[in-house]
């Protein structure tokens, strides 16, 4: 076995909920709830794309302004939309919450479900490093300026994230087998 | 109109969409139509997020751009969602909830144009906001909505 096996191993041991964790999250009233309510999974499912529309929309905005093109547009008057793109993700947090709890081991043994969850911390990662180490350079930013190459990056990595989100989390039912 | 359903329905590119044991028929295709949906009614809800008076400070001049974009995802999920409806097209030709959701994005579809000249072809050199403008954007978002949730219940009734 490889070093890097060994790693992926203890990885998924550590990360991997066991049986028991499984059957409580099954049986909670919750999961009870949604298995037995004909309307509920249908309609979180509804508000899982209508959540992915506004957050990709807002935030593919913001990334086209970083990556440099619509130099007139202030970054921080774009960033007056992000409130919008945090209520698509809290709505597909809340709605994705309600499909783990009620089905976890499709979720689970599921590797695309794993790659949704990487992108989805690549992308949570960038957004705090831009605002933790780029807030005064955007703050000096004027009309007109190109983006600096530190921005292109995040812009980059922030739109090709979430594309894989989406990737992943569509063809969730598709790759291994799990539905 | 049901034998020419039927004929689609045992096409070679039909079955080949429904059955092909690969990753690249159907789940692909209803992969790009979510990518499309994405574009097209994200970048919509934003424009009419701005229209309606969220983001004040963005000049809505170098967004305009918003409108192609709306169209390239409105045309890949007409190809992609043709291709999916060749898959099932007796089932899905004759359900009501399908007929309801193609209204629904005509509508939607219309609007695209309205709300473009309202906003940009207006005479005078700055650029505003006139209340039809605003109207075709509060109906545009909720036409997107009302779209994006009937398409995604289709899997379901």
């Amino acid at each position: 076995m490889t070093q890097l096996d060994a790693w992926l191993d203890a990885l998924f041991a550590a990360t991997t909920l066991d049986e028991s964790t499984i059957v409580f999250l099954k049986g909670t009233a919750l999961a009870q709830w949604v298995v037995s309510t004909p309307w509920v999974w249908p309609t979180a499912e509804a508000l899982h794309f209508l959540g992915l529309a506004l957050l990709v929309g807002v935030i593919g905005l913001l990334d086209v302004r970083l990556l440099g093109f619509m130099k007139s547009v202030p970054v921080a008057a774009l960033k007056a939309l992000v409130p919008w793109a945090v209520a698509g993700f809290v709505i597909n947090l809340v709605t994705g919450m309600l499909f783990f709890t009620a089905a976890p081991d499709q979720y689970m043994h599921n590797l695309s479900w794993w790659f949704k969850v990487l992108f989805l911390a690549i992308a949570g990662v960038n957004m705090l490093l831009f605002e933790t180490t780029q807030r005064s350079r955007m703050r000096a930013m004027q009309p007109g300026d190109d983006t600096p190459p530190a921005f292109k990056v995040i812009g980059g990595v922030s739109l090709v994230s979430w594309l894989m989100v989406v990737y992943w989390g569509r063809m969730l039912p598709f790759l291994g087998d799990a539905f | 109109m049901m034998e020419l359903l039927a004929a689609l329905e045992v096409s070679a590119f039909a079955t080949w969409v429904r059955e092909a044991s690969t990753i690249w028929a159907y789940p692909t295709i209803l992969t790009l139509h979510t990518v499309g949906l994405g574009v097209l009614v994200g970048a919509n809800a934003a424009f009419d997020l701005r229209v309606l008076g969220f983001g004040r400070q963005i000049p809505l001049a170098p967004i305009e751009w918003l409108f192609p974009a709306m169209w390239v995802g409105f045309w890949l999920n007409a190809i992609t969602g043709a291709m999916l409806f060749s898959a099932d097209p007796i089932e899905k030709g004759t359900t009501a909830l399908f007929m309801v959701k193609l209204s629904i994005v005509m509508v939607g579809v219309v609007l695209i144009p309205l709300l473009r000249r309202a906003v940009y072809s207006r005479r005078c050199a700055a650029l505003a906001v006139t209340p039809l403008a605003k109207t075709f954007a509060a109906v545009s978002l909720v036409v997107w909505v009302a779209a994006t949730v009937t398409g995604r219940w289709m899997a379901y009734w």
